[in-house]
C-alpha cells in the first residue's frame, strides 16, 4: 500500500503548513496600515469612537494575548465574527467559498476540455497551420487581462446575443452553472493558453521517446499509443501545472467575480482587505490556504498514480 | 444660478407627478442595482452610506425630509410644535400606525427609540441629537423630547435615520444576552414601520424588499403605499456590468453610474438617465500645522493656500472628472445645504495672482509635498493629476501617493498626511453637521487639518443654540466666509446623483441627503 502510506505521509505533512500560515496571517493582517475601526467609520470618525470600537474588539490588548485568544478559538472552530459584516465568518465562507469553488471547478473542467484534444491537434501537426493557428489564438487569450476579456464575453454573448444572463447568481444548480458559464470561460481562457502549451510540448517529447516507437514496433493499435503511452506519460508535468495553476485560477476569480456580479469568496476577500476585517481576512485565508494544500495533495496523488514511481 | 436650479428641481417634480397622475399603476417588482451592499441594518449603530441610504424605506421617523432635502414634514408624527423657548417638542403621532409585524406604534416605542439614539456612545450618530436630554410621554399618542439647550437643528434630527423608530418589545425579545448582540439579530430581520419591509438578504449578492401592507402614507389613488409590491436590490460593483445590465432589459434602474458615461445613456432610447440634485462636494484638504513630522509646512501659510486654489482651474477639472455634470463648488457647503451662502465658484482661475501670491508668501520658487489618491478611485486620480500639472505652474511639485482606505485614514487620523483627496455628502437638512466637521476645531481638528480659528468656533457654538433663523443664517454667512477665504481645504466640485433608470420607472427619487426614496415608485406593466 505505498499510495496510502504516501497520502497519510502527505496529510501530516499539511498539519504544520497550516499552523505556519496561521501566524503569518494573523501578523501579516496587522502588519497593514489602519485599523478596523477606522475602515468601519471613515472620515468622520472622533477618537472616542475609534477607542472604543477597537476596545470593544479587543484591539486595544497585547498582540500576543490577542494571538491566543484567536489560537484558542480556531481550536474549536470558532473562526469569529465579521466587524463590518456582523454575522459568523463560518457563515459567511459557507456561503461564499462554494460559489467561488464552483466557478474554478468549471473553469478548470473547460480549461480541460479546451487545452487537451487541442494539444493533441497542435502536436501531431507541429509546425503546420493547424499548429499555429490553435497556438496563435490561445496567445491572444492568454495576452488579454481577464477583467477585459469579461467585458468582451458579457457585451457580446449576454447583452447583445442574450445567450447568457448579464453577471448574477441563480438559485438552481443549473441555473447556477449557466449564470457561471462565462465568467468561468473568461478564466478557462488563459488558463488553457497555459495548459495546452505545457501539454503539447510534453506530447511532443513523450511521442520521440524510444517507449513509443517500441509499442509502435510492437504493432499496438495506434488509439493504445495515444491514450497508455503517450497521454497517461505526458499529463505528468502537466498535472503538476495544473495543481500550481490553481492559486492563480483563485486569483483571477476575485477579478471575475467582481466583473460578472458573482457573489463568491474573491470578492469577500478584496472587501475585508479594504475594510481590515481582520476575522474574515483570516478564516479566509486559512480556507484558502488550506484548499490549496488539498490541491497539491491530490496533484501528488494523480501524479503517483500516473507514475507510481513517486509515491515510493 | 441658485434659483434657476430650485425651479427646475420644481419643475422636474411637478412634470414628474402630472404625469404619475394620469397612468398610475400598481403592483410589480422593482430590480434596481447597487454598487455595495449594506453591512449592517440597524438605524442607530450602522456606520456608512450603504445602509444609511436604504434605511429610510425599513424604518420611518417622526418626521420626513422634504423632496429638496431642505426642509421638514410630517412623518409618523402628523403634527409637531417646537416651544417658543426653542428647549423642547411636543409631537403628536398618527391614528392607528402600526409596525410592520402589525403591533401597534406607541408612544413607549417612541420614546425608548429616541432615548436609544441619543445614549452616549451608542453608535456614531449620537451627536445629531446630542441636545436631546429626554423624552416623555404624554398619553397615548403624545411625546415631548426635552432639550439640555435650544437646539435650531433638531426638527431636522428628527428626520434622520438614527431616530428611526423601533419596537422595543420585539428588540428586547431578539436573541442575544447584551444589548449589542440583540442589535445583531434584530437587524437581521428589522420591524419598522417604513414603506417596506425586508424579506431576504443573500449577503453580497441580493436583498429583497416587500411592501409593508401597514405603512401609513396615502397614494394619489388613495388607497396606502408603497405603489410596488416589492424591490430587488442587485449588487452589481462593477460600473461597466452595472450599465450592460441595465441596458438589455435585466435591471429597472442603476445607481452610481460613472460621469463618463451620463452622456451616452442620456440618449439611450429605453433609459431615462437622471441627474438628482445633491449635498455631494469633492475637495482637497490641506494639513496646515506649521510643522509636520519636523519640517516646516508652507501649507501652513493662508496665501500659498489661497495661491493653490488661484492656480487650480476648476473648470477644467470639472470637464476632465465629471464630463461636465458637476459644478464648480461657491462655498465649502453644497449648494443644496440650508443656509449656504456665495452666487459665484470660488477662487477663479488666475494664475498670475497665484504666482504674485506665492512671491509675497515667500514662495516664490515653490516647494515639493505630497497629496492622498484613494488607489483605483477614477476621479481622485483624475483630479489628482490635473492638480499635478496645474500646480507645477506655480513651482509646486506635487507626488501623488495612491494608498487603500485605512492606509488613507490612519494618515488623515494622525495628522501625518500633506494633502488628500475628499468628499461629503450630508445626512441631515442643516448645515450644523458639515460645519462642524469642516469648520469648528473640536470635533475632528477641522477635517484632521490642525485648522483652528477661534471667531469660527465661537460662531459655530452659538449657531449651535440660535433658533432665530434669521441670526442662525447671519452666522453662517459669516463662518462661510472665514472658511472659504483662509480655510484648510480647495473646494473643487460638487456633483449631482447620477442614476439611470428604465424608462417604464416612474416616481423614483433620491433626495439630496442621498436617500433612496421608493414609497411613491411604480412601473409600467
Amino acid at each position: 500500500m505505498p499510495l496510502f502510506s504516501f497520502v497519510i505521509r502527505r496529510l501530516l505533512q499539511m498539519i504544520p503548513t497550516v499552523i505556519f500560515i496561521l501566524i503569518v496571517t494573523f501578523v501579516l493582517v496587522r502588519m497593514l496600515p489602519g485599523d478596523p475601526a477606522s475602515a468601519m467609520l471613515g472620515d468622520r470618525a472622533r477618537d472616542a469612537d475609534v477607542n472604543r470600537i477597537n476596545h470593544e474588539l479587543g484591539l486595544d490588548r497585547p498582540l500576543i494575548v490577542q494571538f491566543f485568544y484567536f489560537a484558542e478559538r480556531i481550536a474549536t472552530g470558532d473562526l469569529g465574527n465579521s466587524i463590518g459584516l456582523k454575522v459568523s465568518v463560518l457563515s459567511l465562507i459557507m456561503d461564499r467559498l462554494p460559489v467561488t469553488l464552483m466557478l474554478t471547478a468549471l473553469s478548470a473542467v473547460i480549461a480541460l476540455a479546451l487545452a487537451v484534444p487541442l494539444a493533441f491537434v497542435a502536436a501531431f501537426k507541429r509546425e503546420k497551420l493547424a499548429d499555429s493557428v490553435i497556438r496563435g489564438t490561445f496567445q491572444v487569450g492568454l495576452s488579454m487581462p481577464v477583467f477585459y476579456v469579461g467585458i468582451i464575453l458579457l457585451t457580446v454573448f449576454a447583452a447583445q446575443l442574450k445567450l447568457f444572463p448579464v453577471g448574477g447568481y441563480g438559485t438552481t444548480l443549473p441555473d447556477k452553472l449557466y449564470h457561471l458559464f462565462l465568467p468561468a470561460l473568461t478564466l478557462a481562457l488563459s488558463f488553457s493558453a497555459v495548459l495546452m502549451r505545457n501539454l503539447r510540448a510534453s506530447i511532443i517529447n513523450v511521442m520521440n521517446a524510444e517507449y513509443v516507437d517500441f509499442a509502435t514496433a510492437k504493432g499496438l493499435k495506434s488509439r493504445v499509443i495515444l491514450l497508455r503511452h503517450i497521454l497517461r506519460n505526458a499529463l505528468i508535468s502537466t498535472v503538476t501545472l495544473f495543481g500550481l495553476q490553481i492559486g492563480t485560477l483563485f486569483g483571477g476569480a476575485v477579478i471575475t467575480e467582481t466583473v460578472f456580479a458573482v457573489p463568491g469568496a474573491g470578492r469577500l476577500l478584496i472587501d475585508s482587505i479594504y475594510g481590515r476585517d481582520y476575522p474574515v481576512l483570516q478564516g479566509l485565508t486559512i480556507s484558502l490556504a488550506i484548499l490549496v494544500s488539498l490541491t497539491f495533495l491530490l496533484t501528488d496523488i494523480i501524479q503517483a498514480w500516473l507514475d507510481p514511481r513517486i509515491a515510493r | 444660478m441658485k434659483n434657476l436650479i430650485t425651479a427646475a428641481f420644481a419643475a422636474t417634480l411637478l412634470l414628474g407627478t402630472s404625469l404619475s397622475a394620469s397612468a398610475l399603476e400598481r403592483g410589480g417588482t422593482l430590480t434596481y442595482a447597487r454598487y455595495a451592499d449594506s453591512l449592517f441594518l440597524d438605524p442607530v449603530l450602522n456606520d456608512a452610506n450603504v445602509d444609511i441610504w436604504i434605511l429610510s424605506n425599513l424604518y420611518d421617523t417622526l418626521l420626513l425630509p422634504t423632496d429638496d432635502g431642505k426642509g421638514v414634514q410630517p412623518g409618523l408624527a402628523s403634527d409637531y410644535k417646537l416651544a417658543d423657548d426653542g428647549k423642547s417638542v411636543a409631537l403628536t403621532l398618527r391614528d392607528g400606525i402600526k409596525f410592520s409585524d402589525g403591533s401597534p406604534i406607541t408612544a413607549a416605542d417612541v420614546a425608548w427609540s429616541l432615548k436609544r439614539a441619543a445614549r452616549k456612545d451608542n453608535g456614531i450618530w449620537g451627536f445629531m441629537i446630542e441636545s436631546i436630554d429626554d423624552v416623555t410621554v404624554d398619553g397615548d399618542n403624545k411625546v415631548t423630547v426635552k432639550l439640555k439647550h435650544p437646539d435650531p437643528a433638531i426638527l431636522a434630527a428628527l428626520t434622520v435615520f438614527n431616530t428611526g423608530i423601533m419596537p422595543q418589545k420585539a428588540f428586547e425579545a431578539s436573541a442575544g444576552a447584551t444589548e449589542a448582540e440583540k442589535a445583531k439579530s434584530f437587524a437581521e430581520h428589522p420591524i419598522g414601520s417604513g414603506p417596506f419591509v425586508l424579506k431576504s438578504w443573500d449577503r453580497g449578492s441580493s436583498m429583497k424588499l416587500v411592501r409593508n401592507e401597514h405603512y401609513w402614507a396615502k397614494g394619489e389613488d388613495g388607497k396606502a403605499l408603497p405603489y410596488l409590491d416589492g424591490i430587488n436590490f442587485e449588487l452589481i460593483p462593477d460600473d461597466a456590468t452595472r450599465i450592460l445590465k441595465l441596458s438589455s432589459g435585466e435591471l429597472d434602474g442603476a445607481e452610481f453610474i460613472p460621469y463618463s458615461r451620463v452622456a451616452e445613456l442620456k440618449s439611450a432610447a429605453n433609459l431615462d438617465m437622471q441627474l438628482y440634485p445633491s449635498t455631494r462636494v469633492q475637495y482637497l484638504t490641506l494639513n496646515v500645522r506649521p510643522q509636520i513630522g519636523g519640517k516646516d509646512n508652507p501649507l501652513a501659510n493662508p496665501k500659498v493656500r489661497q495661491a493653490m486654489n488661484y492656480a487650480l482651474n476648476k473648470q477644467a477639472i470639472v470637464q476632465i472628472v465629471t464630463h461636465g455634470v458637476g459644478t464648480p463648488q461657491t462655498s465649502y457647503m453644497s449648494t443644496a445645504t440650508p443656509m449656504h451662502t456665495g452666487d459665484k465658484p470660488l477662487y477663479p482661475y488666475d494664475i498670475a495672482k497665484a504666482k504674485a501670491l506665492m512671491k509675497e508668501a515667500g514662495f516664490e520658487n515653490g516647494f515639493s509635498t505630497s497629496l492622498l489618491v484613494l488607489a483605483g478611485n477614477q476621479d481622485q486620480l483624475g483630479i489628482s493629476t490635473a492638480a499635478q500639472q496645474m500646480w507645477s505652474q506655480i513651482g509646486i511639485k506635487l507626488e501623488l501617493q495612491q494608498v487603500d482606505n485605512p492606509t488613507l485614514t490612519k494618515q488623515y487620523r494622525e495628522g501625518t498626511f500633506m494633502m488628500r483627496n475628499a468628499a461629503w455628502t450630508d445626512d441631515i437638512a442643516d448645515p450644523s453637521e458639515i460645519t462642524s466637521y469642516f469648520v469648528y476645531s473640536k470635533t475632528i481638528d477641522a477635517l484632521h487639518s490642525g485648522w483652528k480659528n477661534e471667531e469660527a468656533d465661537a460662531l459655530f457654538e452659538a449657531s449651535q443654540k440660535e433658533i432665530d433663523p434669521k441670526k442662525r443664517a447671519e452666522q453662517y454667512a459669516k463662518m462661510q466666509e472665514i472658511y472659504n477665504t483662509s480655510g484648510p481645504t480647495v473646494p473643487l466640485f460638487e456633483t449631482p446623483y447620477p442614476v439611470a433608470l428604465n424608462k417604464k420607472v416612474h416616481g423614483f427619487l433620491q433626495i439630496p441627503l442621498g436617500n433612496n426614496i421608493f414609497s411613491k415608485t411604480w412601473k409600467d406593466k
